[in-house]
């Protein structure tokens, strides 16, 4: 009997000793790829490079963008830091700071990484690798010239970092940053196909259109307007880089039925159901499905709509009325701005007014602009790209406008004008065009007025490049390099007249802000960084 | 089995007798923790032969019981032919029988198992009894019981001067033959004083044992195996079962706060389910600082499963010297849990215990009047020079004349009912004893809406079973915890629910569900209501099976196989609530399903010798390998628009791309070790104990895969020293001792070592359709252990005849290579896994002390711990590391305390334009009188990131907990209090900021000391909108504003109880019955009143989670009715 149980016992024993010495200490996860199996295959090089495109940009600094400048609002947290930047209270430690260098050194990554490592697929076409190759150089030379265009001089990053070498890297001058961006661009342009030469499944890629479009927009900022010129009549005067043209409805440009149109230069995709932005749940009218309002256009931007006479509305002859202040306005405002008495486009067709004056709401008081409520604090709402098919809590997969080619029309204005070089061919081309196909009719509106010198002339293509790109995330750059940020964001920011006629003229004071022109061109280099890497010099002022 | 000795060496077996009864001594001790139980038998015997030999009835004996036989065959005539027929009588009653008539004549002993036979005469080699050797056996009975009239059995009857003795049966009985009616008895028994009992002729002596004061022998639960507490020479602190009795823990964990001196344990959250932090010794690493976790010797099992009145004694292992034995996990401390097993030779007990009682919630805030908060809502609008006020004078009258609403906070909780119940059946025999136990809790959430809340099933079945030199052991325990949740965020609708005014209703006359100009979407109510739910579902299973065999008996080998099954689901629900006027929640009506599957498993094999050499020289060795591994695999099925009624699929209904198969989602490692402790003593005076692990583990890359982590302990009682003599007589015992080792951490995630790419659905899209994209982890190829050097010096004393216990320690600690994410800058693209970065002090001190004090009527026994740890970052390559927390910092630098709060520091509030003019201001800001001043400390005019002062951390010092219990005759009283001495506490959002980013609309009443021209003596700044300048440099740059002083007593537990006298509970059929009243978290005392002070700010990891806000589950107080009943 007490054999049989030593005989359990050494079996016993055997199997623990059996079990304890076999167990493997080489695992590998079964989920992920290792560094030494992944470069095999153009899909897995493809796969890295829509990652690099998904760091691109993104809805939020999209819309509030305009939160930073004098066209909206940013009247409830302090989403993507719109609201300190825009009133001009903060320092280095800003969060939006350290997420824009964040964010955009790791899409640079991902097309450093690309760049690196896509030669050690063998199975591939090498038109194909270029071709990727030089997608990633852009998407590279986009996030380099957001950051430039931010900070000043930011580390030029064109070959993947070790850890070392990021935490002991000084800035590169802005210029060369600059050089960086157009050397680049004008390499690939060479690379990249036109829009007609890739396959409809591919649209949404990066063209040659949009390496010329991102080389104008480049040289725009610093006023090299004849580059400009050359650069948009690349895509005005052929169709060599790509058949671009304006599309005929203004409203209809930003709606999901047409996407892709022959506007779309560049634009950040998103599709139904499946990569959404949700941006609208705080800027639409809280009747239209909103939560709450964060982001408001503001009264200045209102305002810098002109009459369909052509007449800015404090022009003598203009026929504004405050009592009617949205009649007979360009109609681009209510392509874009919701305010009150909207005749709000429901999807099915049918509409309704939207009522936001204090106590105008026969039932639902839900859209009133009331002081301190979770509505409005403007007394306005956005339109332009709410999408009627949205989703839940306005979710859509709407495509956003990075580069489309009004923007090329109003570029291509604005420096033929900067060389003295504006006139009505030019002006027929470009703003007569615009204003057509945003439905003026009046002569008044649409045609050259000779008698413009120069600095009017500037004054009215600037304040076209506004209204026309109003809301799509670009006014805040041009205030920066027109150098009129301490005009337009110092001092009150307004919304509609609501409020008593005391101080403002019953325009409701929604947010005050401080500009100061000696430090604020340049955000500060984020705190951190130069707490980890003590090489970063910091902007003047901070 | 025979032992066959020749002559020369009779008189052997009594020398090594009297080391046995030493032995049998300690055996005694230890087979009370069931770990040997070669001790005590007093097996009846049933025996019908007729007409056998001697040797062959010899034999027989020999296989039907435990009893062996020695003897000289030159003594005992083993041809006599013998017939017996006897049932159920003791082994003398056999021997008796046996050799009645027998020539030579012979004699017995028995001695635990073994049976000594020899020549009558020859027995005379001990001269006292060689006396008594013509002297009529007599037979003596009797029964041993305690103070309280409970039977002990097992209890040891030892005929004083000689080796004859027996141990007490189930009830207590016991019969033992004696050759000398004027012998002495000696009882013992575990935890009880030893008597004497001069016999004088008695045949029934009935005995009571006093309870021994002093635990001096207790048995202490070490590494892989067991210490006598007067052996241990590291720091242990063992806590018995009673600090688990008569409170509603719901799991371990709570039941643990305050019981051991620096074993901090902190509530994150009070809701039913919420995890608690649990951490010894104060912050030594930079990353994971949460304890390992042992049950009956199994590494990974979860502590919050664990039903805690199955426990039996939980260690803390805390120094070097205790914890090297574990090697590469031990750094944080290790905590050892042992659970009950029957006992041997006692009859079957069934206890019940029963708790039901009630939690109920308190808010430590609460809003102004509606009317009131409408008038400072327009101060902060006029302090903002806003256009137009945002209540009108009539809607605030209006306010004023409707009266309040309830606080929606208050509206989404309530009082939920609280039960635990026990059942538990253990018993024994002499070989092999059960325990078994169902546990049921079910804490009630106390949320409104349909029930929720958390549910625990236990089950436990111990058994062990000894067959002579073998002994299993196998525990099996099973878990089912079940939790209903809503299907939102606590945080979230607590938060949402606090932040609302009190002129808004949540729910109008007509049951609709109503949304207002704070919550413009939903509100909580409605979503507790009837938004959903997410029902949890984790069963799991823990075992081990463990099979020892004595080779010799000085050493032992076993082997252990153990682990743990778990398979947790979630299986949840969002359905659609439409509030009014406007507002949807769950509109996308998802169905989700979760499910995830683990194992780990360990298997253990050990050798362990033990040896006492002259008497002097005790020596005990273990050496053991183990493996241990984890693997895990989950899937998730998530749908969209399923059913609104039933949740299943319907025509719109889609698959969320989140769903993953369980190859998305599974993880595997493994560690294979080598052990090892070597104890040496001499005579109980100088100790020494070596230990060490050696680890290789599958975290690393080959190569730097091992690591060896060694320690070494001395303990020395100094007062069994001639010159302490006048100490010991009128003290009591003194040791001293120290430790000191290398601990490791290996807690990093898997493959970190090799760069990975990961591939994920929808990254991005090309015309109108998803493509995936590739992520990566990036590697740190050498990757490696981190090593803690630990010293530890303290001293154990037994005062006073025992009625003081007291210890003290104190340690050093030096962690380094610790593994921590490196300062990665944002150009670098990516974040990058744990590097061997940085190095960590920390030190600190202990003390526990019990005093006890047991009177003829009143038995006091206090309980008092306190310690303190405080930590220093010692190096971090160099660099430091600020990390945001919301207003706030924290700092990682050199020479100072891992994550202390970093931020400008208040002076005052600016009284006039005079004073403001050529002040310090922050940077772009211009304020007013009313707002805060803030201390320029580089004097350079402009309050920047360069007048940042270094304040405390949240890391609590001085934790203490006080227990005590006083009984009465039959009454009973305890009293447990715990508390922090010292901790800097954050706390934030609109628990500091009135209306906290137009996000939060109701100020509270402890925010009403604000500055206004009236009041420039205030403890506040003036009320600003947000986003205004005032705001902006009160509350948008971070300062010692929103850091409090978090310091607390809190009384944890109040017990009183009645035990029904034993006369009375015996004529109802029980052996005991007791009733009492218990409350728990019933008065807290602290310096901060509006928020709970026991709030942490840590997550698990005791990393940084946020500062405390309103989002906090309310802090439950606990009323409850229990019964305890024994049979």
């Amino acid at each position: 009997m007490r054999n049989k149980y030593i005989h359990i016992f050494s079996r016993f024993f055997g199997l623990i000793i059996l079990l304890v010495s076999c167990e493997e200490l080489e695992l590998a996860p079964e989920n992920q790829f290792t560094d030494l199996n992944y470069w095999t295959s153009s899909s897995k090089a493809q796969t890295v490079l829509n990652t690099a495109y998904s760091q691109m940009h993104n809805s939020t600094y999209f819309f509030y963008n305009e939160g930073i400048s004098d066209n909206a609002y940013n009247g409830r947290g302090d989403t993507a830091g719109a609201a300190s930047l825009a009133a001009g209270i903060y320092d280095p430690s800003l969060t939006r700071l350290q997420e824009e260098w964040d964010d955009r050194y790791a899409g640079i990554k991902s097309c450093n990484l690309l760049l690196e490592n896509i030669d050690r697929v063998e199975d591939m076409d090498d038109a194909k690798r270029n071709r990727m190759k030089a997608e990633a150089r852009f998407i590279r030379a986009f996030q380099h010239f957001q950051l430039m265009t931010w900070f000043g001089d930011i580390p030029l990053v064109s070959v993947d970092l070790s850890l070392e070498e990021a935490q002991t890297l000084r800035r590169t001058p802005r210029a060369e940053v600059l050089k960086f961006v157009l050397d680049e661009l004008e390499e690939i342009a060479a690379i990249l196909p036109t829009k007609a030469e890739y396959s409809v499944q591919e649209r949404g890629k990066i063209t040659n259109g949009a390496a010329i479009a991102l080389k104008a927009r480049a040289h725009l900022f610093e006023g090299h307007w004849q580059e400009v010129v050359s650069a948009c009549e690349s895509l005005i005067n052929t169709d060599a880089n790509g058949a671009y043209a304006l599309y005929p409805s203004y409203e209809g440009l930003f709606l999901p039925e047409n996407e892709y149109n022959s506007e779309d230069i560049l634009s950040l995709q998103y599709v139904p159901e499946f990569r959404m932005w949700g941006d609208f749940f705080d800027m639409a009218p809280l009747s239209a499905g909103a939560r709450l309002n964060a982001l408001a256009p503001t009264q200045e931007l209102v305002d810098s709509y002109i009459m369909l006479n052509g007449k800015a509305i404090n022009e003598t002859g203009s026929t504004y009325n405050e009592v009617e202040p949205y009649f007979n306005r360009d109609p681009r405002l209510t392509s874009t701005i919701v305010y009150h008495g909207y005749d709000w486009k429901e999807a099915g067709g049918s509409s309704r007014t939207i009522y936001i004056e204090p106590g105008s709401s026969p039932d639902n008081p839900v859209d009133e602009y009331a002081p301190g409520s979770s509505s409005t604090p403007t007394g306005y709402y956005t339109r332009k790209y709410f999408d009627p098919t949205h989703r839940t809590a306005l979710a859509s997969g709407l495509n956003l406008i990075l580069f489309r080619y009004a923007d090329i029309l109003l570029m291509y204005a604005e420096a033929k004008n900067e060389l003295g070089e504006m006139d009505a061919t030019i002006w027929d081309k470009t703003i007569k065009a615009l204003r057509q196909r945003a439905g003026f009719t009046d002569a008044p509106a649409l045609n050259f007025n000779g008698s413009l010198n120069q600095v009017s002339l500037r004054q009215i293509i600037r304040n076209e490049r506004r209204v026309e790109l109003a809301m799509e995330g670009l006014r805040i750059f041009d205030i920066r390099r027109w150098h009129i940020a301490e005009d337009v964001l110092n001092g009150w920011a307004h919304g509609a007249k609501f409020a008593p006629a005391s101080p403002d003229g019953g325009y409701i004071r929604a947010n005050f802000r401080t500009f100061d022109p000696n430090k604020h061109y340049l955000w500060p280099i984020p705190r951190d960084e130069r707490l980890i890497n003590s090489n970063l010099s910091q902007n003047p002022g901070w | 089995m025979k032992k066959l000795h020749d002559g020369k060496g009779s008189y052997l077996p009594f020398v090594k007798i009297d080391l046995k009864m030493k032995l049998t001594f300690l055996l005694t001790f230890v087979s009370f923790i069931g770990m040997f139980a070669n001790s005590g038998y007093s097996q009846s015997l049933s025996l019908e032969v007729e007409n056998m030999t001697i040797d062959n009835v010899i034999n027989k004996i020999e296989l039907t019981s435990n009893y062996t036989f020695v003897y000289n065959t030159k003594f005992v005539d083993l041809q006599r032919r013998v017939s017996l027929k006897i049932k159920d009588a003791s082994i003398y009653e056999v021997l008796d029988q046996m050799f009645n008539g027998a020539k030579p004549k012979t004699s017995f002993q028995v001695i635990d198992t073994e049976v000594f036979l020899n020549e009558e005469n020859a027995i005379g080699v001990n001269s006292k009894t060689t006396d008594n050797t013509k002297k009529q056996v007599i037979q003596v009975t009797g029964s041993i019981k305690d103070a309280n009239n409970q039977p002990l059995p097992g209890a040891n009857i030892v005929e004083k001067g000689t080796t004859n003795g027996v141990t007490a049966d189930f009830d207590g009985n016991f019969t033992i033959d004696l050759r000398d009616g004027n012998a002495t008895l000696v009882i013992s028994y575990i935890g009880f004083s030893p008597k004497e009992v001069e016999v004088k002729g008695q045949t029934i002596i009935n005995i009571v044992l006093q309870e021994n004061t002093a635990d001096l022998d207790e048995v202490v639960v070490v590494g892989y195996g067991t210490q006598r507490k007067s052996r241990v020479v590291s720091a242990v602190d063992q806590i018995g079962e009673n600090a688990f009795e008569g409170r509603s823990s719901v799991n371990t964990t709570q039941a643990l706060q305050g019981q051991s001196p620096s074993l901090t344990i902190q509530q994150r959250n009070s809701e039913p389910g919420a995890a608690l932090n649990m951490n010894i010794r104060g912050i030594s690493t930079l990353g994971n600082n949460s304890p390992l976790i042992v049950i009956d010797g199994i590494v990974g099992g979860d502590i919050n499963t664990l039903n805690p009145t199955d426990i039996e004694s939980v260690s803390v292992l805390k120094d070097a010297g205790s914890a090297a034995i574990y090697g590469s996990r031990a750094s944080n401390g290790v905590i050892l849990i042992t659970t009950k097993k029957g006992r041997k030779n006692s009859a079957i007990t069934l206890q019940y215990n029963g708790l039901v009682g009630y939690n109920s919630p308190n808010f430590f805030t609460q809003p102004v009047a509606g009317y009131e908060n409408a008038i400072l809502r327009n101060e902060a609008a006029f302090n903002s020079d806003a256009t137009s006020a945002i209540f009108t004078s009539e809607q605030i009258q209006q306010f004023r004349k409707n009266g309040d609403e309830e606080w929606f906070a208050e509206e989404i909780v309530k009082d939920a009912l609280q039960q635990n119940h026990n059942l538990s059946v253990s018993g024994g025999n002499e070989n092999s004893t059960y325990m078994v136990s169902i546990g049921y809790v079910n804490q009630s959430s106390n949320f409104v809406g349909p029930p929720k809340g958390m549910e625990r099933y236990n089950y436990r079945i111990n058994l062990t079973n000894e067959y002579g030199r073998f002994k299993f052991i196998s525990n099996l325990a099973y878990s089912k915890q079940k939790i209903s949740d809503h299907s939102s965020s606590t945080s979230t609708l607590m938060v949402d629910a606090f932040r609302v005014p009190l002129y808004y209703k949540q729910v109008d006359e007509n049951g609709q569900y109503l949304t207002n100009d704070v919550l413009q979407e939903f509100n909580s109510l409605g979503i507790l209501d009837a938004g959903g739910f997410r029902k949890y579902d984790n069963d799991d299973v823990f075992g081990n099976l463990s099979a020892e065999y004595k080779l010799t008996d000085d050493f032992i080998v076993r082997g252990v196989f153990g682990g743990r099954l778990n398979s947790n689901t979630l299986f949840a629900r969002t359905k659609r609530v439409d509030f009014s006027p406007k507002g949807v929640y769950g509109a996308n009506r998802n169905t989700n399903d979760e499910q995830r599957k683990s194992l780990d498993l360990n298997t253990q094999l050990m050798l362990e010798y033990s040896k006492t050499v002259n008497d002097r020289h005790y020596l005990d060795f273990l050496a053991g390998v183990s493996n241990e591994n984890h693997q895990d695999r989950g899937i998730g099925l998530f749908k969209r628009f399923t059913d609104p009624d039933l949740g299943t699929p319907i025509t719109d209904t889609e698959i969320d791309d989140n769903s993953y198969n369980s190859n998305q989602s599974s993880s595997k490692n493994s560690l294979n070790s080598v052990f090892g402790r070597a104890s040496y003593n001499f005579d109980e005076k100088y100790f020494l104990e070596a230990s060490f692990r050696y680890d290789g583990s599958s975290k690393f890359k080959k190569g730097l895969r091992w690591g060896f982590f060694p320690s070494v302990s001395l303990g020395y009682r100094v007062s069994d020293e001639q010159f302490m003599q006048n100490f010991k007589e009128n003290m009591g015992s003194l040791k001293l001792r120290a430790s000191y080792g290398i601990l490791g951490n290996q807690n990093v995630g898997n493959y970190q070592y090799q760069t990975t790419y990961f591939t994920f659905q929808n990254a991005y899209g090309f015309n109108n359709s998803g493509v995936s994209g590739t992520g990566y982890n990036f590697a740190n190829p050498d990757i490696q252990w981190e090593r803690a050097a630990t010293l530890n010096i303290g001293a154990d004393m037994d005062l006073f005849e025992n009625k003081l216990t007291l210890s003290l320690d104190y340690f050093d600690k030096v962690t380094s290579d610790i593994l921590v994410p490196p300062a990665v800058p944002g150009v670098y693209g990516t974040n990058l896994p744990d590097f061997n970065a940085g190095k960590v002090g920390n030190r600190g001190w202990e003390i526990s002390a019990t005093y006890k004090h047991y009177g003829e009527l009143f038995k006091h026994r206090i309980n008092v711990s306190l310690g303190d740890t405080q930590n220093k970052v010692l190096d971090f390559q160099g660099e430091e590391r600020l990390n945001g927390v919301e207003e706030l910092q924290l700092l990682l630098r050199e020479g100072q305390p891992y994550n202390s709060y970093v931020g400008l520091k208040r002076d005052g509030i600016f009284q006039s334009m005079e004073e403001i003019e050529g002040a310090a201001v922050p940077e772009g800001l211009s304020v007013v009188p009313g707002d805060n001043r803030y201390v320029d400390l580089n004097q350079d005019g402009v309050i920047n990131d360069d007048d940042k002062f270094i304040f405390g951390n949240p890391f609590p010092r001085y934790t203490y907990g006080l227990t005590y219990n006083l009984s009465v005759n039959n009454i009973d009283f305890s009293l447990f209090l715990q508390g922090v001495g010292k901790r800097t506490m954050m706390v934030r959002g609109e628990l500091v900021e009135p209306f906290h980013f137009n996000y939060g609309a109701t100020m509270y009443v402890h925010q009403l000391d604000y500055w206004t021209p009236q009041n420039t003596d205030a403890k506040y700044p003036r009320l600003a909108n947000a986003g205004s300048q005032s705001n902006t440099n009160n509350f948008r740059r971070g300062s010692d504003m929103y850091l409090y002083d978090g310091a607390y007593l809190r009384l944890k537990n109040v017990q009183i109880g009645y035990s029904l006298p034993q006369k009375v509970a015996e004529n109802l059929g029980m052996k005991g019955y007791r009733f009492y009243v218990s409350g728990q978290n019933l008065l807290t005392l602290s310096n901060i009143k509006f928020v709970d002070p026991e709030l942490s700010e840590f997550n698990s990891n005791l990393g940084p989670s946020g500062a405390n806000s309103g989002r906090a589950y309310p802090t439950l107080a606990y009323y409850g009715l229990g019964i305890d009943i024994t049979f």
